[in-house]
This record gives structure tokens, sequence and C-alpha cells, in this order.
């Protein structure tokens, strides 16, 4: 009987433990958040500090800001949340899962939420460039956050030493690749140029196809344009940035590292995002510049980051506080206090209007250039069925890139398997 | 030992000395190949950032990189919420596999291949498939944002099972009639014969388990939204910062501080663990 009854008694610790874990579970919350983090550095507690600010404002209204993993991370995380019935109010992502949220149902327009003028003049307050991913349909899905655009950093030492002027980066494709040759020295493995082909190469590709001219999708997000002859062109010359011209490695370059490469050295110029701003300022032993993405037809980056969504399960009384919330995050002074802090851009006209922000931009004047481009700028690449879409184009890319498949091949085929994915979204496909 | 067979020995140990010395360089290949990445990691974590690409031996040590990590999250506390998920579910994946195992290997019952069969298609099934679900089971269960709930789904462990199962049918019937001309019940045939008879299989599956769920990183995040219930690696991907690429030495430190304990539990028991997967048959 013994051996049975410590048998028994080993489980019952065992679900006593288990039990006993159990943490205080959900309190009544007014409102839970979900936000991604994608940049270095703690932005939780930045994130968190501005939560606590907003609740000292509004005693009546409770935030839960939960930190959700990446962007792929946090649209689980919100999805699972909401088809089990304990769903978030409001969430952090990133801005192009627009049509995967709307055709999941989960979203509301903020269009439907708006009431006062005033509140339609806010959501008028933002630039441009920033709203097309958070605009479908003729209506407003998604408020700019934290938002980022492609930059090309370069060492001005390594111009000097190459007798080129370093105020004056290049403006043209044609520019770019005469300074790359410059600037490249085989025998010291230093490169000309650096353009990240791994992590997110449709991203970096958005910005040369807009640079020649074209952009990758409508607006609709049921129609893309991987092979038309402005896009091939734009692969083609990426291709031979390394394969023929040599001034960047051939093959593909890793995302990750890249930083890391510039800061070493062995390249002149990179393409990045704007993210990176504040590490490479922290860490660079040279004078080094920012500049905006050389122009074809014309310059031209896609933007990228993460926008406000507001839940569909959500009832009036917290959709107003989950307005109230987001109002408060994107206010002038709030936003340029999120942009000084994590190197993310101010995402209004009136945050770069503010003191704070105008003081940081005579200081470190490259914090501006990432908001002069806009005026250049376009969506980043996001349709229904978004992932597998971009998939195709990632991998079209970098099939280019090794030499597997020539443009052509690569995007033509990249253009068709996508054609495959959205036809059912087309009127009447 | 006579001069003649020692001449012969060290004739033999002579002509087989190349094939030895192969195996050697093959051994030490792969056990170089295994631990660079981890000697990456401490080169990274205790160099200032500018070393990360760079070998210099005898560039500056620094421990600033493992005060920073500490600062971006919790860590004290998420080091605690993984040692009590680890161990928790340990004990529950023993309690249940063990009943379901000696079920499975000695009884027949209506159903029983079909049973089994349901739990080895749980082997095919990647969990991340059921995060809905399993989302929604908890969610049903009152128990989102709990330790339980992330240990839960994985509490019935399909391989732990299969293994103890496969143990248990190669143990002698002779052992278990002893046991029951000696009246033992059921249950204690299962506690003074099975269970001592699977020792080593107990503590090679309670280390996959341990270091599997010491890992876990999604299901942890999703189920969980506080500081009281995540834990290490969700602390950790803090660090990873797709959009702006990684800083190398700040993450490195953060992987060393989450994978110590485990490091050193495996440095300490090493020979135990090593033995263990020997007899067990598992590598």
């Amino acid at each position: 009987m013994k051996p049975f009854r410590s048998l028994k008694m080993a489980a019952m610790a065992a679900a006593v433990g288990l039990a006993g874990m159990t943490a205080a579970a959900a309190e009544t919350t007014k409102l839970t958040m979900y936000y991604p983090v994608a940049v270095g550095g703690p932005l939780t507690k930045i994130v968190d500090g501005l939560v606590a600010d907003f609740e000292a404002e509004n005693p009546d209204i409770d935030v839960e800001a939960i930190y959700a993993g990446n962007y792929n991370d946090a649209r689980i995380k919100a999805l699972a949340a909401l088809q089990s019935g304990e769903p978030a109010q409001l969430s952090v992502m990133f801005s192009i899962d627009i049509y995967d949220l709307i055709e999941q149902d989960a979203i509301v327009a903020f269009d439907d939420i708006v009431e006062t003028d005033e509140e339609r003049a806010w959501l008028a307050s933002f630039y441009p460039a920033l709203m097309e991913n958070g605009q479908t349909l003729g209506k407003t899905w998604g408020i700019p956050f934290q938002r980022s655009t492609i930059v090309m950093y370069y060492n001005k030492d390594m111009f000097r030493a190459a007798g080129l002027d370093p105020d004056n980066p290049p403006a043209t494709w044609d520019e770019l690749l005469t300074a790359s040759k410059a600037l490249t020295d085989a025998d010291k493995g230093q490169y000309g140029l650096m353009i990240p082909s791994t992590g997110y190469p449709y991203w970096m590709f958005g910005a040369l196809t807009m640079q020649n001219g074209q952009v990758l999708m409508n607006g609709d997000g049921n129609e893309t344009y991987f092979d038309k002859p402005a896009v091939v062109e734009a692969l083609t010359f990426w291709h031979a940035l390394g394969a023929e011209h040599k001034v960047m490695p051939e093959g593909t370059i890793e995302w990750g590292t890249l930083r890391q490469n510039f800061l070493e050295g062995k390249t002149a110029m990179m393409w990045h995002s704007t993210g990176n701003l504040t590490a490479v300022k922290k860490n660079a032993s040279f004078d080094f510049g920012v500049a905006m993405l050389p122009a074809r037809e014309q310059r031209g980056t896609p933007t990228g980051g993460g926008n406000f969504y507001i839940f569909k399960q959500t009832s009036e009384e917290e959709r107003r506080a989950a307005m109230k919330l987001i109002r408060f995050m994107t206010s002038p002074e709030r936003a340029a206090q999120w942009s000084i802090e994590t190197g993310y851009i101010g995402i209004s006209q009136a945050s770069y209007d503010t003191q704070a922000l105008k003081d940081y931009v005579v200081e470190f004047p490259p914090a501006k250039v990432a908001r002069d481009q806009l005026e250049f700028a376009t969506a980043e690449l996001s349709t229904y069925q978004t992932g597998r879409v971009r998939k195709l184009l990632d991998d079209a890319i970098q099939a280019a890139l090794t030499g597997q498949k020539t443009p052509e091949e690569a995007l033509g085929e990249a253009q068709s398997q996508a054609d495959r994915l959205l036809k059912p979204y087309r009127q009447g496909g | 030992m006579t001069d003649g067979t020692m001449t012969a020995a060290s004739a033999r140990s002579r002509v087989r000395w190349p094939t030895i010395r192969l195996d050697w360089i093959a051994a030490w290949l792969l056990g170089v190949l295994w631990i660079l990445p981890l000697a990456y990691a401490f080169w990274a974590a205790f160099h200032p950032s500018e070393f990360v690409t760079r070998f210099e031996p005898f560039a500056p040590l620094t421990l600033d990189n493992f005060r920073e990590a500490w600062t971006y999250a919790p860590f004290a506390r998420y080091f605690l919420n993984t040692f009590l998920l680890v161990t928790g579910l340990l004990a529950a994946q023993f309690v249940l596999c063990t009943l379901a195992g000696f079920a499975f290997a000695r009884f027949t019952f209506a159903g029983h291949q079909v049973a089994f069969a349901l739990v080895l298609m749980q082997l095919m099934i990647t969990p991340e498939v059921l995060i809905v679900e399993n989302y929604a089971t908890m969610a049903g269960l009152g128990l989102v944002d709990s330790i339980p709930a992330i240990a839960l789904p994985y509490a019935a462990s399909a391989f732990g099972i299969f293994l103890l199962r496969q143990t248990f049918k190669t143990v002698p019937r002779e052992l278990e009639d002893a046991a029951r001309i000696e009246g033992c019940s059921w249950l204690g045939v299962l506690w003074r014969v099975y269970v001592p008879l699977a020792r080593p299989v107990y503590l090679a599956y309670g280390l996959v388990s341990v270091s599997h769920h010491w890992n876990n990183f999604l299901w942890p995040l999703v189920i969980t939204n506080s500081v009281e219930t995540r834990p290490l690696t969700v602390g950790l991907a803090i660090f990873a910062a797709p959009e702006s690429g990684v800083n190398w030495a700040v993450l490195s430190a953060g992987t060393l501080m989450s994978v110590a304990p485990l490091l050193v539990a495996f440095l300490l028991f090493q020979r135990q663990f090593v033995q263990s997967f020997m007899q067990a048959g598992i590598k």
C-alpha cells in the first residue's frame, strides 16, 4: 500500500505545485494593448513610461501595455487572443498586416470611430506617405506610430580618402556607381556599397523600383507589378552592382550584420533603416553622414514599421478610450519624444515643429533626412495574402542576386504566382 | 606480462596508430564546430562591441554588456518563472507519461491500439499549429497569463509516453510476476519494478524536456502577458531587434545569462547525462 500512497502523493504534489503557480490572472483592466519591438534599445521601458504618463492624465482609463515579440509574433498573439474571446482592444502591428486584418474582420476603421471635426482634423494631420499603408477601401485603418524609411549611411572619412566630397553624397544611380567604384578597394576587402538582401529584401527593392518610377502594387492590395520593365531593370541594376561592377559583395548581404560591417569600414555606404540611426551614432568611430537614397527617375523609398489598430471586438466605451490613448501617443510632443528616444521618424509636421525636435534636428542633422525624404516615399509592399506574396518577391530577388535565375525569369515567375494568389480578391476575378 | 606480449601489444598499437589519430581528429573537429558558437558568444559578451567581429587576443575585457543586458528586462523574475515552469512541467510529465506508458505497455484494453495510434499522431503535429486552439482552451479554463497555461499543452507528452512504453516493454515479465507473488498491487509493481529500471530513461527524457521548455518561445509569449508569468526567452527576444540589426555584444551577454544555469548543470552532471543517454539509447 505504501508505494501506492507515495505515488499518489507525488501526483498530488505535482498538481498542487502547478495550481500554486497560477499568477493573479487578468485583472479587469479597461484597455489591453499589444506592441512589438523591432529596433534595439530598452524600448519596453519607453513605452511603459508613455503609458504611465497617459494614465496619470486619464485616471479613469487603465492601460495594460504588453510586449508581444516581433511583428510576426504580435500578429499571432493578437489573432489568437481575438478568437478565444479574450481580445485586446488595440495593438501596434506591422503596417503591412492591414489586408490580413481586414480579411479576418479583426479591425475597425478610424473613420467609423471619429466623431468630432477636431478628431477628423487629427486623422488628417499625419504625413501622407505614412498613411498610405494604413488606408484602403476608402478608409483609414492604421495610425502611424513606429515608422521608418530607408536612408543611406556613408563614411565621410572614406569619402575624403577616395577624393570625394563628403558633403555631396551621390544623388543619382550614376553618381552612386561612380562613387562606389572609387570607394571600392578589393585589396583591403573594402566595398563601396552594401544593400542588404536578407531579412527584408522586398523592402530594399521597393526603394530601387520607386527610384526607377514604378511602385510594386496597387492601392487595393490585389495587384502586383513584379514583371514591369522598370522593376526588372531595378533588379538588374542591383544584381550588376555585385556581379558586374564588383562594388558590392556578390550574392546576398546579411541584414543583421550589415551595421557592424559599416561600423568596421568594410563598406563605405550602406542602405538601412532609419531605426539604426541611434546605434550608428553611438558606435561609429569615424565621421559619418546620412543621405537620402539616390534617384534614377526620381528619389524614392518605401516607408516601414508599425501602426496602431483598434479591434472590432470592442465596446463603444473602449473605442473612445483607445482613441484617447492613440491620440496621446501620436500627439506632437509625445511623437517628438518617441522619435528622439528611438530613432523612428516623427509622424506629423506638428511633431517636427515642437521645440524638442527642432533642437534635436539642429544638434543632429541626420535626423532630418528621413523626414525630408518622406516627400518621395511610397507604401511598403502590402497586399492580401501579404506574407506569401512577400515571400515570392523575396525569393525572386535572392534567386537573381545569387545568379540562379535572370531578373526577368525570377520576377516573371513571382508575378504569375502572385496573380494566382490575388485573383480571388479582384472584382469578378 | 612478459616481454614478448609487451612488444606484440606495442607493435599492434603502432599499426593501429594512424586510424586512432583520424578518429581523434574527427572528434576534435566536431567538438570545435559544436563549441564555436558558444565560444563566440563568450568572446562577444565579454568584449566591447567594436571587437565583436575582430579577434585580438588582448582586447580589453568588460562586463558592461551584461550590465546593459540585465537592465533590458526583469531577468531575475524571468529566471524564477522559467524555473517554476520547467520543474512543474517535468513533474507533471513524469506522472502522466509513466501511467500512460505503463498502461500501453502492459494492459490490453478495448481500443488500446487506436489510443496509442492517437498518441503517436500527436508526435507529428507541430505545437505551433495549435496555438489558436490551445489559447481558446486556456481562455475557457480561465488560465490565460499563468504558468500552468504554458505547461498544460505539453504535460501529456507523446514523446514521453512513447519512450516509457518502449522501455517498460523491455522489462522482463518474470520481475513483474515475482513482485505480484510478493503481493504488490499494479501501481506497486510500477513503482517498485518498472520505474527504478527506467531511471536512465527518466533522466534522459528530463534533460530533453527541460532544455526544450527552457528554450520555448512562441507559445509562452502568446499565452502570457505579465512579468510575473513570462519566461526567460521572452526577455531574451527584446534583444533581437529585427528592424535595426542586432547588437551582438549585448545579445551574446543576454544569451549567456539565459543559458548559464543549463550550462553549469550540464558541466556538473556531464558524466551522468552521457551515461544515461548511452543506456537509454537516445542520442
